[in-house]
């Protein structure tokens, strides 16, 4: 019987354009014999062509929590679901939530982190965005629904990568990296990422914030190098005319992400004083944030990660012999400022 | 102490005893007779009119009659959740949720079939004390509705946020909701006029009404909360007490009957107790298991039944 008390079910949020391959992927992880058992939460049950007792249909329901602040608006029918999932415990090892291609994934991700109830049962895993890599520069242009899905994410899975030239590849994933320089990019064709790859990642994928490129943290609006055949320079892109285009619309939106270091300790009552106020002062234009902190005279590191105005930090594990200490931290949010936000953060120092 | 390795959903009494309805789908009774009702998990359960057996709703989608004798479908939603359900002996009317529909059945009558189009999905119900009105509960608001009659206008009773369970006074004056918000909300239903009932640290998750219906007792708090609702302004601009109050505890579900002065609660660590609301003298029935009261019961006879998370389940007689 203690065994049944066991640790949150692990969620992973599906978001995506129509197209994108969202429910191939879906249909992959309820098929294929991963010796784990996934409960689907779906918005449109004719998609998924598969019967299963474990796949469930919701109606999109946006609740306004507490007069309507953005930080608490939720989906309604995911706590439903979720609380009515959890009367079947034992007989699903996680869950999987599908958004439609037009949702926005701010409300899904903090229904995990507001509603008591299913903070208490479950934990965000991911928010994994699936993309096309020949239409989402189009989608990035037209859409907001689509900037957010791609600020949001914890990863992406950039599907498709066959239908486009290598240039067009590397522009691609220029911009992406542009509005999220934090979740990982995944290429492949046919939604054939390895499911272990995307799925129960045992939380967030903090320790990229270090393999960041330190090229990335100038103030200047220009994408990440790093990683090897995934990002390129932002002039290999160029010439291509959905590389500008998207490029034009996505600035419009605002949204970009801001990477900020700290070489030196910082103060923990401070740093934690400065979060508080800039996420209740910009709660509603950072999207996410995420950061490792080295606090002085603390031998764990402080981890944290924010949904708009929801922060939650921990210390974790102690920082090994060999590791560099430091600090880092990604923002992704509308019309942030780069200069202001590394000023705060130094003021922080201990 | 007994375990039926579920998710205990729902503890009820029926005429022949206490009722158990589980996340696996079966129906218990205490007499030792167990019914598979659903094919996946029980989520709400009332009792049957009649007074044998209970009503079920499952995520199969279906609305079932359980008795020790067998278990017999009344209604399928098609495979919709349904996750509320409500029942009225006064009547012998049936109300259930399926989505955005409040659907009504008639238990002596098959013919009787009414259909009530929401346009948020159908969080809560409720039937008055002669069990003509429903009150229906979603984001946004409550409405009330003439159970039996097939067209109609409802009133409308709006609160921003969302409202989960509801439950009228005894008398019919009141219409109180237990919302997303970690609290409750009231109407008086002779004006409309909005109560705010604030203050709770979660979700309320009971609403119940103890002795001659002049008190409302919830659970959502370190000790069960009790409210004045007596007097023409019911709880309004009055302070709720706090009965059996721990530290560090919450009440996770309250219970109470009609004609009774004994109230019960059940903890977030498996404790039960009941309070007589004259004395305020507390018995514990249930030590700490670890695992959340999740089902709760009592009888103006004076038994008590609960179960949790992990499907333990218990009963006791404290007349």
């Amino acid at each position: 019987m203690k065994d049944a008390i066991s640790e949150p079910i692990p969620v992973t949020v599906l978001t995506g354009y129509l197209g994108a391959g969202k429910t191939t992927l879906l249909n992959r992880i309820l098929t294929e014999d991963h010796g784990k058992r996934y409960a689907v939460i779906v918005n449109e049950f004719g998609e998924i062509g598969i019967d299963n007792d474990l796949v469930v249909g919701a109606d999109e329901e946006v609740f306004e929590m507490n007069n309507g602040c953005v930080c608490c608006t939720v989906r309604g029918d995911l706590i439903r679901v979720v609380s009515g999932l959890m009367k079947r415990k034992g007989r699903f090892d996680a869950i999987v939530v599908e958004t439609t291609g037009l949702a926005d994934p701010g409300p899904v991700a903090q229904t995990f982190f507001v509603d008591d109830d299913v903070k208490a049962k479950t934990r965000l895993d991911s928010v994994t965005t699936v993309v096309d890599a020949r239409h989402v520069l189009d989608r990035l242009a037209d859409s907001r629904e689509a900037v957010e899905q791609i600020a949001f994410a914890d990863q992406i899975v950039l599907n498709k990568i066959d239908l486009v030239s290598p240039e067009a590849l590397a522009g691609v994933e220029a911009a992406l990296r542009r509005i999220n320089p934090l979740a990982p990019i995944h290429p492949v064709m046919r939604s054939e990422v390895a499911l272990d790859a995307i799925l129960d990642r045992g939380g967030f994928d903090l320790d990229r914030i270090s393999e960041l490129d330190p090229e990335f943290l100038s103030a200047s609006p220009r994408p990440a190098h790093g990683e090897p055949g995934h990002v390129h320079d932002e002039h290999c892109g160029q010439g291509h005319a959905h590389g500008d285009h998207a490029h034009d619309h996505v600035a419009e939106a605002g949204i970009a992400g801001v990477s900020l270091s700290l070489e030196r300790p910082v103060d923990g009552t401070k740093v934690t004083g400065w979060l508080n106020t800039l996420l209740a002062e910009r709660g509603p234009d950072i999207l996410r944030a995420k950061g490792i902190i080295e606090v002085k005279g603390e031998e764990r590191r402080l981890v944290f990660q924010a949904v708009h105005m929801i922060l939650e930090g921990d210390l974790q594990r102690p920082w090994r012999p060999d590791e560099r200490r430091w600090s880092r931290m990604v923002f992704i949010g509308r019309n942030l400022d780069a200069a202001e936000l590394q000023r705060g953060f130094e003021a922080c120092a201990a | 102490m007994v375990s039926f390795e579920a998710y205990v959903t729902a503890a009820l009494f029926d005429r022949a005893g206490a009722v158990w309805a589980l996340g696996d789908g079966t129906v218990r009774f205490e007499g030792g007779a167990g019914v598979e009702a659903h094919d996946g998990a029980v989520l709400c359960a009332a009792p049957h009119p009649s007074g044998e057996g209970l009503i079920t709703g499952g995520d199969d989608g279906r609305l079932v009659w359980s008795r020790a004798s067998g278990a017999v479908q009344l209604a399928d939603a098609g495979g919709r959740w349904i996750d509320a359900v409500a029942s009225s002996a006064a009547s012998g009317l049936i109300a259930y949720a399926a989505g955005r529909e409040a659907r009504v059945l008639d238990a002596a009558d098959p013919g009787v079939s009414r259909s009530f189009g929401h346009q948020r999905t159908v969080a809560g119900l409720a039937f008055d004390a002669k069990g003509r009105r429903l009150a229906t509960a979603t984001y946004g608001g409550a409405r009330l509705w003439w159970a039996r009659i097939a067209e109609q206008k409802p009133v409308e009773l709006k609160w921003a946020g969302s409202h989960l369970d509801c439950a009228f006074s005894p008398d019919g004056r009141f219409l109180f909701s237990s919302m997303g918000e970690n609290a409750l909300h009231g109407w008086r239903l002779s004006d409309g006029k909005d109560m705010r009932m604030g203050g709770y640290p979660s979700k309320v998750r009971s609403l119940a009404f103890p002795g001659k219906g002049q008190l409302l007792v919830t659970s959502g708090a370190p000790g069960a909360v009790v409210w004045p609702i007596a007097g023409p302004n019911g709880p309004m601009g009055k302070e709720a007490a706090e009965i059996g109050y721990t530290e560090g505890r919450l009440v996770t579900r309250a219970a109470a009957a009609e004609g009774s002065g004994v109230i019960a609660a059940g903890c977030d660590d498996g404790r039960v107790w009941t309070a007589d609301l004259a004395s305020r003298g507390v018995r514990h029935w249930r030590e700490p298991s670890g695992s959340v009261v999740s089902a709760l019961a009592i009888t103006r006879a004076g038994r008590l039944a609960w179960g949790d998370e992990e499907g333990g389940v218990g009963t006791a007689d404290f007349a």
